[in-house]
């Protein structure tokens, strides 16, 4: 098998996404989304076809040299390996059935070329981010979803909401790409070669202080693509795009970057206890944070957005405990159900002609139980309710820290139990809310069209028997994920893994019935309070940035502009110019036009030159 | 040399005072060109006593050549004065101040 061909993978989206780009408004609307969508078929059958090459230690294959310069070798290489092939099953799967979903979503829109031109650059440079094994090439996938990501935000830019959305998405997760720029350098310096894969098999040559400290950057740099405290501020306001983005890029793949991005160093890392924990508790309160958030939001889509947040929280304390595989395995299987719970939340709206707060929805159930049911799946596995995939991907994530022991890690699983049970609590008030009772906008509405219905099916089946990927032994699985990826896995004594199991369970079931008991009947409308605003508004995290970091930069900024620029440079210049201006004004005067003057001045400088003449000659 | 030098150089100096102070002095502009004349002049007179003093040929051409180049340049000034007179109706150098700053 030609090794080359893994290239088609990632180039797949790009050829389809130029075509698009290029000639998709002169094309008819049919042949771009047929375009689009066999981009990113193509990727996905490659990845599969192409599956053997990532056995062993995976296959690594050189394109061309994009640039050399002494010691500096940038080859385009792609490390396809048992971490990088199910990741890029994974994106390519996903994207292709929210590609679909995304043509009957777009039906009624105008710039469709734009749209679907957009969405497979986006999968072009996730999987080059997914398949990179030279950090430049990482780099380039790392900007790229950035770049998509702001452009998809604010599509419907017409509104300025929406444009402003997508420029905080970009300017925020700069911050961190800033932080990834660096760690990306150092680690050029320290080792000498931008190749992954080498640098992971020097990794333990490093000094410790260096391994820590390029650990930290990393982690700053996966925290702003993750949204994960304290760059976390862009992800609410992301659901501005449409909600086909917000699947795929905001729930399933770009978010998660960060945490695959860990995964990817992970051999490094894993030398620094200080930077595991800090990614542990990174993980752990932006966990807890983001539920204690979603509990009280209003409207459908921004639920969902913080419960991504608290998600990738849950994979970053897993890679901070040590179990790679199990943020692996977390990561699939939310991807699937954070998929299918977007894409039914997009056809909520849909149905309910535009109105997207819980409090107005309601009785969904009757409208389409077909959604009802796919929904109601999807948020099982994202409660964690037993024997669906979240539930197993959780109780990795439990076992790694409860194997760990430490009061620290202790403490982040009770963290992680209490976030555990605010996101079961928030889940069933997002179902009892939108789907219970009779609602309210029972008569205006549209008509699903089958493509925004049928993707969904897989992702929920998916997201439900995900379990089965990494089934742990106890419940008679081989924990085939754990050994594909070669992680060792956590050796804990069965009770005390049923112990968690239980926990696990008990947790559910208290999130849920507190949610039935408060919000089964619920018609009180919106909450009011100091505290559901407080939470709603995300701990003021945006009034909070404003005050520490806008405010004194905007102070900054009139400062050097009103206080040095304007004042000082300018004043001086303005001064010097002015001088010379009164001066001319004066010379001006010399400038009499009157010939007897002229020659009176050529008489007396005549006479100053022969004064001048008779001093030389006389002294 | 039956004149002494000294003598030449001083009436030489004393005619290009007396120009200048009718370049100075007067506004018409034929009496100033007179004046720049007579300046001329003295110059010449000065040329012509220093080649007679050190006994060398090239002061006296010189001022053969500055001769024909003053008659030159006074046709051409005069030729202005007319113009001028024609055109502004005046000879006074003092009304024509369009060149003023």
């Amino acid at each position: 098998m030609n090794d080359l061909l893994l290239f088609t993978i990632p180039l797949a989206p790009l050829l389809f996404g130029v075509v698009n780009a290029l000639c998709g408004i002169r094309l008819p609307t049919v042949v771009v989304q047929t375009f689009a969508v066999c981009g990113v078929a193509i990727s996905a059958a490659m990845v599969l076809l192409l599956w053997p090459l990532a056995t062993g230690e995976g296959t690594q294959v050189i394109l061309y040299t994009w640039a050399e310069s002494g010691t500096l070798q940038v080859p385009v290489t792609i490390l396809f390996d048992r971490l990088a092939a199910p990741m890029a099953l994974m994106v390519s799967g996903v994207s292709t059935l929210i590609h679909l979903y995304a043509i009957g979503y777009m039906k009624a829109e105008r710039d469709q070329a734009r749209f679907f031109a957009l969405l497979n650059l986006f999968v072009f440079a996730m999987l080059c981010i997914v398949l990179a094994d030279n950090l430049l090439l990482l780099f380039l996938g790392w900007e790229g979803v950035g770049f998509c990501s702001y452009a998809l935000i604010g599509y419907w830019y017409g509104e300025e909401k929406n444009a402003a959305a997508g420029r905080k998405a970009f300017l925020v997760t700069r911050v961190g790409d800033v932080f990834l720029g660096l760690a990306l350098l150092w680690l050029f310096a320290a080792t000498g070669t931008l190749s992954l894969s080498a640098i992971n098999a020097q990794a333990a040559a490093l000094p410790a202080a260096t391994v820590t400290a390029i650990g930290l950057l990393l982690l700053l740099g996966a925290c702003g693509k993750s949204a994960q405290l304290p760059l976390m501020t862009w992800l609410p306001d992301a659901m501005a795009g449409p909600t086909p983005v917000s699947a795929l890029i905001h729930a399933a793949t770009m978010v998660t970057a960060g945490v695959y991005l860990l995964c990817r160093f992970f051999p490094l890392i894993a030398l620094s206890p200080t930077a595991l924990a800090a990614i542990a508790g990174v993980g752990a309160a932006t966990a807890l944070y983001a539920a204690t958030c979603a509990a009280a939001q209003q409207e459908i889509k921004r639920v969902l957005a913080y419960s991504t947040m608290s998600q990738v929280g849950f994979m970053f304390l897993a890679v901070g405990a040590g179990a790679m595989s199990a943020a692996m395995f977390h990561l699939f299987t939310h991807a699937f159900f954070k998929a299918a719970l977007f894409m039914g939340a997009g056809c909520v709206i849909h149905l309910a002609d535009g109105e997207n707060s819980i409090f107005n929805l309601g009785g969904m159930k009757q409208r389409s139980p077909y959604l009802f049911w796919i929904f109601c799946a999807a948020a099982l596995c994202l409660a964690g309710a037993p024997l669906t995939g979240g539930f197993f991907s959780k109780d990795a994530i439990f076992a790694a820290l409860a194997g760990h022991g430490g009061w620290f890690h202790l403490g982040l699983l009770g963290i992680a139990s209490y976030t555990a049970l605010l996101t079961a609590f928030y889940t069933f008030r997002l179902l009892y809310l939108v789907f219970a009772g009779s609602g309210a906008s029972e008569t205006k509405g549209h008509h699903l069209p089958v493509l925004m219905l049928w993707p969904l099916l897989p992702l929920t089946v998916l997201g439900l028997l995900g379990g089965l990927l990494n089934l742990p032994p106890i419940f008679g699985g081989g924990s085939w994920l754990a050994n594909w990826l070669g992680a060792t896995a956590s050796h804990l004594p069965a009770a005390q893994e049923w112990g968690l199991a239980l926990l696990s369970l008990l947790l559910v079931l208290s999130g849920w019935l507190l949610a039935r008991w408060r919000y089964r009947n619920y018609r009180a409308g919106a909450m009011e309070g100091r505290l559901p605003e407080f939470l709603r508004l995300g701990w003021h995290a945006d009034s909070l940035v404003e005050k520490l970091v806008l405010r004194p930069y905007r102070y900054l900024a009139r400062f050097s502009s009103d206080g040095i620029d304007r004042s000082a440079i300018d004043g001086a210049l303005d001064l010097f110019a002015k001088a010379i201006l009164a001066w001319g004004e004066y010379l001006r005067l010399v400038v009499s036009g009157r010939v007897s003057h002229y020659l009176g001045g050529v008489a007396w400088g005549l006479l100053l030159v022969l004064g001048w003449l008779l001093l030389t000659t006389v002294g | 040399m039956i004149v002494p030098v000294l003598h030449v150089v001083a009436v030489a100096a004393i005619l290009f005072f007396m120009g200048l102070a009718c370049i100075l002095a007067r506004r018409s502009l034929i009496m100033i060109l007179i004046g720049a004349e007579i300046m001329l002049n003295a110059a010449g007179l000065v040329l012509v006593a220093a080649s007679a003093y050190w006994q060398r040929i090239d002061g006296q051409l010189f001022v053969l050549f500055l001769m024909a180049m003053t008659s030159a340049e006074v046709s051409i000034s005069l030729a202005l004065v007319v113009y001028l007179r024609r055109r502004q109706g005046t000879v006074v150098a003092d009304d024509f101040r369009k060149m003023s700053g």
